[in-house]
């Protein structure tokens, strides 16, 4: 390529300026010009319009500017100069595909549509694509969208949220333990503001081993057994199911449990969307640049998911936990998924053999498997699960 | 019809009333409707024996019968309904058990083993008898249907009938409380009769008075029509119903009108009906005792209603806690009074009328009626009551009250009702009167816990108001209830990423497994895993949307959804399966313990088995019972399953004969 003859006065005074006024701006060198914003600022130096395009195609010929096309009307943009510098080395083939990349802006543009627009042939596309990455002028990225794919964007612009998936992947990877830990954040944060948590000791006797047998038991009447703890003292009843998991900290004659004491209704401040952002975003538990990067919207999805799995609900705008819900002391393994599901207790339905049978569908009289050479049944009544 | 619900009602039929009728169900089920010698021809059976199996089936209300005319042949069918509902017999016991004692539950469940049964027989049957009253009883004209099969039932309820009812007035007490409760109900000439056959007759009554040129189509002609036939049904229905003043026993000056039958019924009454269906039964003047003629049988309908306010309970119970879940109780309680069946009236009535008056609602102080005193309502919210254990902390009453005061200053509680009466001598004295509203304040307080809460288990009558009336959005909420029930079996069966996919999908509606995966947060590969399990088992769908005509499947974009309406019949059916099988498996258990079984059924040993039985043969006996009792649980927790996806709403039709 011929070497360009030096920029005039009057281009690197009105690159100046658009740079200037471009970095003023909110968007940086995102910014666009129009032409009546060019010959704005150009003023003297182009007073008629051939002026103006003279100038214009000077500094698009030293790559300071770039143009291209919004809403009809054609626009420019800055570059740097570092950057103008290393593409006006290039040749053709690469500057067209820089140009493409450059165009993609940060949604990035994949190998395949490269070589489709730039209608180059595929080995001098990866050539040139190797160069320019060289050159530090572009990189690859991978696309949580399509990974398997070469995604290319401009060396210095940072991915969006739709090529990297937002805060919660990790390098196109799905970070589930990072989910998981924000979840259990926000339950442990709305947890406190929920209901209000009251130590209550209970005389040991009101729930003797044998009770709980027979409340573990799925036996007979689970029914009946409700029906007699109705009778017994309030206390008891207004203890959480998950007083169980407190039943570690048995004192010598009382268990001490955990009551969740309603507050009045339309009296309390339960947490909102954007409070449980201020508290995750704040808190130390997570990196302060992962913190930084997490939106609203991204917490208000670990919210929904939370209420899918029926940990929180909402109440006005706010959200509380779901009554008996406790969060997981960090390092806690999950191992005993029976006692999360136990909340959920089933209903006739699945705590019979028949609801959980595998070959449920084949079952019937005179068939491979009938009620009456049925193994669950048998294991079931023998030994209850 | 399903054919695990045939399957089911044949069991039922069997263990219930021998081999024969569960033949003469089977092929009832199997073909329809069909007069009786065609019956007994598919049965293969003699039409002898195929009479005496109707009859049996019929006292058991398990077979519908209707003949067009007077000499036309009749027809039977089989009511779904009420051959299900034989499965729920130990769900209502419990329940009239639960709510108003023993012997009532005793007195249904004689009742519900005989079919129906009339008042004096009954009473024969627990050997009470009313003086000499007994014997003038004037044969009725209207309920002639199940005299002649009665005298069996009789004797079958000579063999279950348990001493826990001591006296005629006790039994009058307990069957009188049930049927202002609605869980018994008079027995009328159109209880047996298929509902199909009811609305043509009652449509033909209406063209007949109303309609003489028969013409009941085009628009406006039609509505009236159907406005006409819905009185007129709502008449027959009210007709039905039991009275106070035609089924009381009195036809004279003395009366007394219970609290849920007012007098002015009576003008209804006599009103003149278009077929002159008035069934007054004609008996000895006696007050406050029933019609020894009157025949009652057990309302599923209503009994649903309370085992569907019963799951209400229980849900809120989880929610919100014990103190707030038997406030609810009360208010559920309170209401089931005013509702008549789960759907309420007709749908076209519910729709002109403003939803907002329809809602049925109670006030505080019949809650507080209601309420069980014993229930510890300060303790579980915070700032009601300031000290946690107690119920009767006087020295903290003082500062209690006052807290109460500026709490509910703004939600319109009237304080002056307390203070103004606090000068008056009251019969349980100042002190009562003041824990009395205060009571009625904190049931407020957990009512209004119930509002705030997501589910929005109640409302005001009237909203934004501060009225004292509370009503419940039932049809809302049962919807609730459904959904939690299918959420419960989706978590069971399958774990809890199902579920959160499922919510998911009921809440954003048709996704594709990308939206999916990104408003899950999982991985598209796991979310996939679960989506094709989902749609395995029949809870998700996807519904293909083809990019070219070549419809490809690479090309082809896939919108995935979740249909409620599918998972609960499919549910439902799986329940029905369930049931069978957890029955069918009785008799192999019992096989295993036949021999002591049979031993202790031996004349000799019966009744002595501590005696006579050796020690390891009595505890062989004790497993059989306990392995009979666990199945039999296992299907009645199963029928409560069945009570609520199907029979709760009142929009599933699968068993309208």
């Amino acid at each position: 390529m011929a070497t360009l003859p030096k920029l005039s006065d009057d281009c690197d005074a009105l690159y100046t300026q658009l740079l200037t006024a471009a970095s003023n701006s909110e968007e940086g060198l995102k910014k666009v010009f129009f032409q009546s914003d060019v010959q704005h600022l150009a003023e003297e130096a182009a007073k008629s319009v051939a002026d103006l395009l003279r100038l214009i195609q000077e500094l698009q010929n030293h790559a300071l500017l770039r143009a291209s096309r919004l809403q009809g009307a054609i626009c420019w943009s800055t570059r740097p100069r570092a950057a103008a510098e290393q593409i006006r080395g290039l040749n053709t083939n690469e500057r067209t595909l820089y140009e493409y990349v450059e165009d993609a802006h940060t949604k990035g543009i994949w190998m395949k549509d490269l070589k489709k627009r730039s209608n180059i042939e595929e080995g001098k596309v990866q050539k040139a694509m190797a160069k320019l990455e060289g050159a530090r002028l572009v990189k690859v990225i991978r696309n949580v969208r399509a990974p398997a794919q070469k995604t290319y964007m401009l060396f210095h612009l940072v991915p969006s949220d739709d090529v990297t998936g937002g805060s919660f992947f990790d390098a196109g990877d799905l970070d589930e333990s990072l989910i998981d830990e924000v979840a259990n954040l926000i339950v442990f944060h709305v947890r406190m503001a929920s209901w209000d948590e009251q130590k209550m000791r209970r005389p040991r006797t009101q729930r003797s081993p044998i009770r709980l047998d027979i409340e573990e038991d799925v036996v007979a009447g689970a029914e009946n057994n409700a029906k007699k703890r109705k009778r017994t003292a309030d206390i008891e009843d207004s203890a959480p199911p998950p007083s169980r998991k407190h039943r570690s900290h048995r004192h010598e004659e009382h268990d001490t449990i955990m009551a969740q004491l309603a507050w009045q209704a339309y009296s309390h401040e339960y947490p909102t969307a954007t409070g449980i952002h201020n508290f995750v975003t704040t808190t130390d538990a997570i990196r302060a640049s992962k913190a930084q990067q997490l939106t609203v919207a991204e917490i208000q999805g670990v919210i929904d998911i939370l209420v899918w799995d029926d940990k929180l609900e909402k109440v006005g705008n706010g959200y509380r936990t779901v009554r008996g819900v406790s969060f997981q002391p960090p390092g806690f393994v999950d191992d005993d998924d029976e006692d999360e599901e136990g909340r959920m207790e089933g209903n006739g339905l699945t705590q019979a053999p028949c609801g959980k049978c595998p070959v449920f569908d084949l079952c019937g009289e005179g068939g491979p498997v009938s009620a009456g050479n049925c193994e669950y049944f048998t294991e079931w009544l023998r030994h209850g699960r | 019809m399903a054919q695990n619900l045939a399957e089911l009602c044949a069991i039922l039929i069997e263990n219930h009333l021998g081999d024969l009728s569960a033949q003469i169900f089977t092929t009832l089920a199997e073909h329809g409707r069909l007069t009786a010698p065609t019956l007994a021809a598919h049965a293969k059976i003699p039409l002898r024996r195929a009479y005496t199996g109707l009859a049996t089936l019929l006292e058991e209300q398990l077979v519908l019968h209707h003949a067009a005319e007077e000499d036309a042949p009749t027809f039977y069918s089989v009511s779904w309904r009420n051959s299900y509902n034989l499965v729920r017999h130990a769900n209502v016991v419990a329940l009239v058990t639960e709510r108003h004692g023993e012997a009532a539950g005793q007195v249904v469940e004689n009742i519900l083993q005989l079919g129906h049964a009339r008042v004096g027989d009954l009473a024969d049957a627990y050997n009470l008898t009313w003086g000499s009253k007994r014997d003038s009883g004037v044969e009725t004209g209207a309920n002639h249907v199940p005299e002649a099969v009665m005298v069996n039932g009789v004797a079958k309820s000579h063999a279950t009938s348990n001493q826990h009812v001591t006296s005629a007035s006790e039994l009058h007490t307990i069957l009188r409380t049930l049927l202002g409760a609605g869980i018994l109900v008079k027995v009328g000439t159109r209880t047996l009769m298929p509902v199909s056959d009811l609305q043509e007759q009652l449509q033909e009554a209406v063209i007949v008075d109303q309609f003489p040129d028969r013409k009941v189509t085009g628009p406006k002609k039609a509505k009236e029509f159907a406005a006409a036939v819905n009185e007129l049904k709502r008449k027959w229905q009210h007709d039905d119903a039991f009275s106070e003043i035609s089924d009381a026993s009195s036809r004279g000056a003395i009366k007394r009108p219970g609290e849920h039958f007012a007098p002015k019924k009576r003008a209804k009454l006599n009103g003149n009906l278009p077929n002159g269906h008035a069934i007054n039964v004609d008996c000895e003047p006696s007050v406050s005792k029933l019609s020894h003629d009157l025949i009652v049988r057990v309302d599923f309908t209503r009994c649903t209603l309370g085992l569907r306010s019963q799951r209400l309970q229980k849900l809120a119970k989880r929610l919100l806690g014990s103190a707030t879940g038997a406030v609810y109780g009360a208010l559920l309680r309170a209401l089931e009074g005013k509702v008549r069946t789960v759907r309420d009236e007709s749908a076209e009535t519910l729709k002109e009328e403003d939803p907002e008056k329809t809602l049925p609602s109670s006030n505080l102080n019949q809650i507080a009626e209601i309420l069980d005193p014993t229930v510890d309502l300060s303790s579980s919210i915070r700032g009601v009551g300031t000290s946690k254990y107690l119920l009767n902390g006087t020295s903290k009453k003082g500062k209690k009250n006052r807290v109460i005061d500026n709490e509910f200053a703004d939600i319109g509680i009237k304080q002056e009702l307390s203070d103004s009466e606090d000068d008056e001598p009251t019969t349980n004295g100042f002190s009562s009167y003041r824990s009395h509203a205060k009571r009625v304040k904190m049931i407020e307080a957990h009512l209004l816990l119930l509002e705030e809460h997501p589910k929005a288990f109640c409302k005001r009558a009237r909203p934004g108001s501060t009225s004292t009336e509370w009503g419940v959005d039932f049809e809302t909420l049962t919807d609730a209830l459904m959904q939690a029930e299918l959420d419960t079996t989706i978590v069971a069966k399958y774990g809890s990423t199902h579920l959160r996919v499922v919510r998911l999908l009921r809440e954003r509606g048709k996704l594709e497994e990308k939206q999916v995966a990104s408003f899950a947060m999982m991985r598209v590969k796991d979310v996939r895993a679960v989506l094709t399990e989902l749609q395995f088992h029949g809870l998700a769908e996807a519904q293909e949307l083809p990019k070219d005509n070549q419809r490809q499947p690479s090309r082809t974009t896939y919108l995935w959804y979740f249909d409620p309406q599918r998972a609960e019949s499919l549910i439902l059916q799986q329940t029905y399966k369930a049931m069978v099988r957890t029955l069918q498996r009785i008799p192999v258990e019992r096989e295993n313990y036949r021999t002591v079984i049979e031993k202790a059924e031996r004349t000799d040993i019966k009744g002595q088995e501590q005696e006579k039985l050796e020690s390891n043969e009595r505890h062989l006996l004790r497993e059989w019972r306990e392995i009979e009792e666990r199945l039999l649980t296992q299907v009645a927790r199963m029928d409560e399953v069945v009570a609520l996806l199907r029979d709760c709403s009142g929009r599933n039709v699968s068993l309208a004969t």
